[in-house]
This record gives structure tokens, sequence and C-alpha cells, in this order.
């Protein structure tokens, strides 16, 4: 986009939100010009800061009049930068809508704005006994319509599910900047559940501008314990034998020496230097959370544990878990730098994967800490490496790249809960067919045939859309759903 | 036409009354998309049939040159328990899944009416649910995996065999519900639960709906988790609830005592069932569900049963002289059910529904028609108004389906 054009845009953007949210200054745009990712970084023509969804649906108006792509964006944690920014593109950053619309109690049920912090859904309502389940460890910062485009996880996904398990309802403005309203505090609307596949999209379908969330009464207890092993071969097994034996953990989260020692140095927690840990959460009415702790700890011992200890208190146990949820941070103690990455494998499948991932890196002359979601084979493996040392980031990057195909191998997937984005768009034709992503775009292009809402996200080659099928300008008739053109 | 895998059609393959031209028995994955295929390059209507046990829901399909029936679908492909997840072929009944599942101690959680006939495929496309779902939602929630055959005869998949995973669009949740209109669901790939140890039952008679609510938020409150919450309309407005709870031994006899004590408390006669006698609640629960010629779903908010009494059963049971009427008090949905014994039974029925249909969707609700009548039929839409993202729904249709072949006419809207 030419300069002028974008000073025209500006001026229209600002007619619409006002002066101040719309940023246009090289300084200002900088904060926008990547995610949590912050290996990649493209400066938009512009930041947009609406306030409404009617000043989204103008703003995105707007953008496309002007031919301007629209990358949508919520607190920018994300790690696979899904908001990275395209040439000549408009952010529109939903911060400002961080405002909670409703509650209802009784029914279950919230509506809040994209720009709700995650944590803060739980805070307004937990002092009356609820929380809102989804809980990703970057849940004191990232806000809900991040949450909704990644279809977020977090440790206790295990036995809740994912955010979209949580979404009711979302409304939406689409890339023609048109409003619709998918699903609602009522469940089972009639229709395509075109809510379950906006949840995930990645920004590339819509931007949610209200979302109403399901909420749960808080489990009566919580029991959690920690759980030390020679190495992750006797973790492994402990998780699938306390799998096995009918146990739904809360969580069951795995860190590596590594992981623990990164954890330990961030934290000044007094865990042992031991080959890996598990700690586990199991959690509901109390008399069914004493019976299935107890014997997860003896299932594990069984496994080869070396030591298990129990938080005397909820304090310890914030503590317990501050240490697991500092640990991808913690690991920059350690290295100068590293790559987060996020793979599945079917859980039964964790010791052998761990020690193929083991052998993939020392071949690779580096070191990878694993620090991950063991209950449902969610690995995080942290690539550690030397920016300074020549060659070490690309051999970082191709191990992260392996160790994705290794996921896909042993029938995974390339991403568990940090998305595609535009990191692994190009993988994306590891794990699915050419048949398989063509069909994930007609989705696409049902939804947004100009392609115009965050492009270069997820898909590895964008195909185009071709022409409408289907009624162009609706005869009265067919307006009224009583005849279709074929 | 091929020779291929078709036989003529008989009486019973009739569709609402449309006779197919052609019956397809496909015995694979392959040969189901040949057959999709052909009718993709003949430019012919189909329609994907499993058990035919939810084949009344829905308009009348505006075409049906070709009936793809996917009985010969019927291999459970992997049962995988310690990762506890299975993948089954679209043709397989419930009741045969579980018997395969059963046998390594765990099951799916979806336990819709009729498990004997419904089959993995129908079930997801009209998104089928029972008791259960209270605590483990519907296929929605419990599907992570769709191998489906496209509208021109490709084989597309989407989601994968882990539980976690969100690469890519979720086509398996596109497919839930959609009803045959999007493509043929070919596989499906679940996520499973472990066998509970135990079980127990236990019944609350005559609450009138404000009694009702207050004894549901007592549950909540005592941070109770029943896997299933059903309450079945008796005369007069009351209803009786019926309350499972699942799991290990020492939790459920916790619980079980636990929700005696609540109503002690609050001088309700509470019932905790043999097996025998909680056996056949469920059944009737089950025969409920499947009640009348008439039958419709409605969805409202829980706290709602007062209005969704007055406004949809009562009248509906007096329409019909008599309907079977079961509420999910967790969920806010709601079967009634009911068989017209004349032709003004048809009419009082054929009025009652939209005025009910009124009610609820002024709080947000909706009320589908899942059975009835022809008469019926004509005078009221299966789906009711057109949901606000209708054209988006359209759009969707067209991209997968551009030529408007699958089940024309059988979804919202007329999709």
């Amino acid at each position: 986009m030419s300069i002028a054009a974008v000073g025209g845009l500006a001026g229209r953007m600002a007619e619409i939100v006002g002066e101040r949210h719309v940023l246009a200054d090289p300084a200002e745009l900088s904060t926008y010009e990547c995610d949590g990712l912050t290996g990649y970084r493209v400066r938009p023509a512009l930041v947009v800061l609406p306030g409404s969804t009617e000043e989204v649906a103008a703003v995105v108006k707007a953008a496309r009049a002007a031919g301007a792509p629209i990358v949508p964006r919520g607190a920018g944690t994300g790690l696979s930068g899904g908001a990275l920014p395209v040439e000549g593109a408009v952010v529109v950053a939903l911060s400002r809508m961080k405002r909670i619309l409703e509650i209802d109690l009784e029914n279950g049920w919230m509506r809040v704005e994209p720009g709700v912090i995650n944590l803060d859904v739980s805070k307004a309502i937990g002092a009356r006994g609820f929380y809102y389940a989804p809980d990703p460890s970057s849940q004191s910062v990232c806000t809900i319509g991040g949450n909704v485009a990644e279809n977020s996880g977090g440790a206790h996904c295990l036995k809740y599910g994912f955010t979209v398990h949580h979404v009711r309802g979302a409304r939406v403005v689409l890339a023609d900047g048109s409003v619709v309203d998918l699903g609602g505090p009522v469940l089972d609307a009639p229709g395509y559940d075109l809510l379950g596949v906006v949840v995930g999209s990645e920004g590339l379908l819509g931007i949610v501008t209200e979302v109403v969330l399901r909420i749960l009464r808080k489990p009566e207890a919580t029991r959690t314990f920690f759980a030390t092993f020679p190495s992750t071969d006797e973790a492994g097994a402990a998780v699938s034998a306390i799998i096995a034996s009918g146990i739904v953990p809360a969580a069951i989260e795995m860190m590596d020496r590594l992981a623990i020692a990164a954890a330990k140095a961030a934290t000044g927690l007094d865990w042992p230097d031991v080959g890996a840990a598990l700690l586990m959460d199991a959690d509901g009415p109390a008399s069914e959370v004493e019976l299935t702790s107890e014997n997860a700890i003896e299932l594990a011992r069984k496994a080869g544990a070396i030591e298990i200890r129990r938080p005397r208190d909820e304090a310890e146990r914030q503590l317990m878990w501050k240490g697991r949820k500092s640990a991808f941070a913690a690991v920059g103690r350690i290295s100068p730098n590293y790559f987060v990455q996020d793979g599945v494998i079917p859980r039964s499948e964790i010791a052998r994967v761990l020690r193929e991932i083991g052998e993939m890196a020392a071949r690779a002359g580096l070191r990878v800490a694993n620090v991950f979601h063991a209950g449902d084979g969610n690995l995080h493996p942290l690539v550690l490496y030397d920016a300074a040392l020549p060659g070490q980031e690309k051999a970082a990057e191709e191990l992260g790249g392996d160790i994705l195909r290794l996921c896909v191998r042993y029938g995974g997937s390339i991403t568990g809960e940090h998305g595609v984005g535009s990191d692994k768009a190009p993988y994306m034709a590891v794990m699915f067919s050419e048949d398989d992503l063509d069909t994930m775009g007609l989705v696409r292009c049902a939804f947004d045939p100009e392609l115009a809402l965050n492009p270069g996200k997820v898909f590895p080659t964008p195909r185009l859309c071709g022409d409408k099928p289907g009624p162009f300008r609706p005869h009265p008739e067919e307006a009224a759903g009583r005849i279709w053109r074929e | 036409m091929s020779a291929g895998p078709y036989r003529p059609p008989r009486a019973e393959d009739a569709v609402l009354g449309k006779m197919p031209g052609a019956v397809a028995e496909p015995a694979s994955i392959e040969e189901a998309a040949a057959v999709v295929a052909e009718t993709s390059r003949d430019g012919k209507s189909l329609l994907f049939a499993g058990g035919g046990t939810d084949l009344e829901v829905g308009g009348a399909p505006e075409a049906l040159d070709v009936l793809l029936s996917t009985r010969r679908l019927d291999r459970v492909a992997e049962h995988a328990p310690s990762d506890q997840i299975a993948v089954v072929e679209a043709g397989v009944p419930l009741a045969v899944l579980a018997q395969v599942l059963a046998a390594r101690g765990q099951r799916l959680a979806l336990d819709p009416p009729l498990p004997e006939r419904a089959t993995v495929g129908g079930v997801i496309a009209a998104n089928a649910f029972g008791p259960r779902r209270a605590r483990y939602g519907t296929a929605r929630d419990l599907l992570i995996g769709v191998t489906l055959v496209r509208a021109d005869g490709r084989l597309a998949r989407g989601g994968g065999k882990v539980v976690k995973n969100v690469a890519g669009f979720d086509m398996p949740r596109l497919m839930t519900g959609s009803l045959g209109t999007l493509g043929l669901i070919a596989t499906a790939t679940f996520r499973l639960h472990p066998l509970p140890e135990a079980s127990a039952t236990l019944s609350v008679a005559g609450l009138a709906p404000g009694m009702l609510r207050a004894l549901l938020g007592r549950i909540r409150d005592a941070q109770l988790e029943p896997d299933s919450v059903v309450a079945f309309r008796t005369g007069g407005g009351r209803f009786d609830l019926a309350v499972r709870f699942e799991g290990f031994r020492p939790s459920v006899a916790a619980q079980r005592d636990r929700l005696a004590r609540l109503c002690g408390e609050a001088s309700l006669g509470i019932e905790a069932l043999d097996e025998a006698a909680a056996r056949a609640l469920w059944e009737r629960h089950d025969e409920a569900r499947r009640a009348g010629t008439v039958r419709v779903k409605v969805a409202a908010l829980p706290s709602a049963l007062d209005s969704v009494e007055r406004g949809v059963f009562a009248p509906l049971a007096d329409a019909l002289g008599d309907a079977a009427c079961v509420w999910y008090p967790t969920l806010g949905i709601g079967f009634a059910g009911g068989s017209p014994r004349d032709a003004a039974s048809v009419a009082a029925a054929a009025a009652a529904l939209p005025s009910a249909r009124r009610t609820l969707a002024e709080s947000g609700g909706s009320l589908v028609l899942l059975a009835a009548p022809e008469a019926v039929r004509t005078a009221v839409d299966p789906w009711g108004d057109a949901p606000s993202a209708v054209s988006l729904m359209r759009a969707v249709k067209l991209r997968l389906d551009p030529g408007r072949r699958l089940a024309p006419g059988r979804f919202v809207a007329g999709i």
C-alpha cells in the first residue's frame, strides 16, 4: 500500500474508532510486528483498536474497501505466529473490548468481550464458587478472543476439554463486515455447527466480538501430588498405568531432567535432581479424589517412582504448579535461546518418542528439555541452542521440524494447542493430504472468498476460491428460502 | 449406472415418502467413494442412511436418485485401549461397538435410544444423544477425527487420532449434526472412556418445575457430579427426576448417600433403585424419547422449565391427548412425543407447535420437529425460522456440495 493510501485509510479508521485508537507511527507499530513467536516480524500498515462489534464491522469493511488484508490480534501471546502481520495489513487488536457483559450462574454461562483476560473470567465468578475451565499457562495475560481463535487448552483440559468445549456461542464479524451470531446461551441451535469450526480457526474465518462461555461449579476437592522418577521411561509408564486404571486425572504433567533444573533455577523450588517428574491433579467430589489420587500414587510407585510429595496446603500446591507453569520461561536460564515446540503423540508412546527425540537431539548436537501434558500426549519439546554459535539456530529449527514429523509418524498431530499459525503452515502437508487441505480450504472460501483474513496462516499453499458457487443476487423467493438456484 | 454395489429399492427404503431410484450398499470406503463419484458425474442426488432411526428428522428430500446405505461399512477398524480411542466405520451400530469396547473395559459415552439400530455415522450426522450427555457431551465432544467422502467422491480427513489436536479446521464438528448434507461420514475416530466400576440411579417423584430447579441448585452446590440427570413429565405438570452416578464404587456410594441426605433435608422422598429397577427406568427413558408419531425436540435455558411446561409440554399433551415428555434439566433440552388419535388431534398438534416454537424463540430457544405425519409437516417447518447465520450455512453447503445433490431440502432453511 502506498504511503498516501495508508494515510487515507488511517483517516477513515480514525473516523470509525477515534484518532487515538489508530496506530500508524512506526514506533507504535513495532509492538505489533510479532506475537509470542518473536523470530518472525512484519510491520503492519496500521493497527486499529475498535471498541465495539459495530466498530469492528466498520473497520473490516474499510480495510476491505482499501484492499488491505486483516490480521486479528488478542494479547499476542500465541507461540505459532498466528497474529503475525503481513505486508500492508491492518491489525485489528481487540484489547479495548474487555467487558464482562452478562453472568448467569444458574444456567452456567457468561457473555464476555474478546479482550477479557482468561484468568479474569474465573476471578469474576470465583467468589460464588464457579470457574472457567480452560487454563493455558499464559492465562494471566492471554485473552478469550485469542483462546477462541487458537482453541486453547491448558493443563486441565485432560479432564475438562479445550476452549471449544467451553464456548456456547459467539458474535462474529465476517470478512465482508457482516455480523452473525453462532450458538448462544441455549444449546443446540438448529443448523451447522459453525461455532465449532470458528473456534480454533486461527483468525481465518472471522473476528469474534462477543463470546458466550460455559462456566462450571468448582470441584469439591482437589488432590495434587508430585512424583519423581529415574527417567522418562518410568514416568511414561506411570502415566499409562494411571490412565489404564480408569482414573481421569484433572491434569498430569511431565518434566524431564533439564526442565526440572530450569524450573528450580527460576523458582527456587527444592525439587530433587532426577530424570523425570510428574505433577498430577485429581479433582471432583471429595470421596472420589481421595481414592483416585491414592490409587494413582500407588501406580506411580509400582512404575518406579523414587519419591512422592503431597503439598501440605494450597500455597504449597500453587508453588508446585508455579514450577510447572514457569518451566517454559525458566529454560531461558539454562540456554541463551530456545524454540518451543508443540506436538501430540498417542500417550502410550511417550517413553519411546522421548527417547527418539533424545537421540535426534544428540545427533544434532543439541539439547531438548521436555515439559508437557503427559495425560494427553501433548509434548512441548524445548529445543535449546545458542544463536551466537554459527549454524545452531538452523540446526535447532530443523530438529524442531523433525520432531513434528516424528509426531505425525506415530499417529499424532503437529500441534496440540499452540496452533498452526505461520510457523507450522509448511508442516500441515506432513499431516494432511492435498484433498484434506482442499476440503478445509473450501470451508475457508465459504467464510472468506477473498482470503482477506489472516493470510499466510494455517494453509501451506493457499487455494484460490474461484467463483462463488450458488446464488449471487438472490431472487426474492430465494431470499425467503422457498426456491434454490442450482 | 454401473453394476457396482447397487440393488433395486424396496418399500422400506422410502425416506419421508420419497422412494429412491436405487440403493447402493458399498462394502468398503473406497466403494462408497466410487458410488459418490459416480453420482457426481451423473448429477444424481444422494441420501446417506445408517440404521434409519433418525430419517424422519428434517424435510423430505427434494430428490432421491440413490440411497447410499452404510450397512456394510461395518468394521471397527481400530481400538487402542491405552490411548482410549477407536476408529470405526460409519455403519457400525452403537451396540456392536459397545461390545467390542467393553471387552477391554471401555465405552463410547454416547447413549441415544435404539443402540441396536443406530449407527455411528447416523448418530454423528443427527447429533443424537442420550442421558449421559449431561457429563460427556455429544458426538461433538467425543468425535476427534473423521474421514468423509466429499460430494465429488474424494476422500478427506479432518481431525486425527489423538484427543488433543488443533491442526486445521475442525471438520469433525462441522460434520456433526449436518444430516448428511455436506458429505458422507465414512469413518469416525472417537475418544473413549473407561467403563465405570459402579452405577447408582436415584429417583425423586412428583416435583413441580420450581422444586426441580431448587433441587438441581442443591446438587450443584453440593458439588455432586452425576453422569445423567433426567426429568420425566407426569400428570399435572409434575416431574419425576432420575439421577445417575457412575464411577468408582466408594465415590458412587458417597454421592448417592449425599443426594439422599439433600433430599431428606428438603423433605423430598427419594428412592435408590436396585439394578433391575434402574435398568427399567433407563429403558423407560429410551421409550419416552421414541414415543409417538409426532415428536419434537425443544431447547431453552435450564431455568426456563416453567415456561417450557406451560408453553410447550402442556399444550402438546393437550393436543395429542397424551405425550411423553423428557427434560434434561442440566442442559435445557427436552423431548415430547405423542400420537394424534384423529384428524382433529392432528390439527390441534399442528396448531400447538408454532405457538410452542414462538414461546421458546422469545428467549433464544428452538423447537425442531423430529417426526410427524404429512399433515403436520405441511403446516409446520421442521426446523423453524432460518438462523442468523443462514447465508453462511448456505455458503458452506455450496462450497462442499456445489451441485446441491446431497440430501437436498433436508436441512435448516431448505439446505
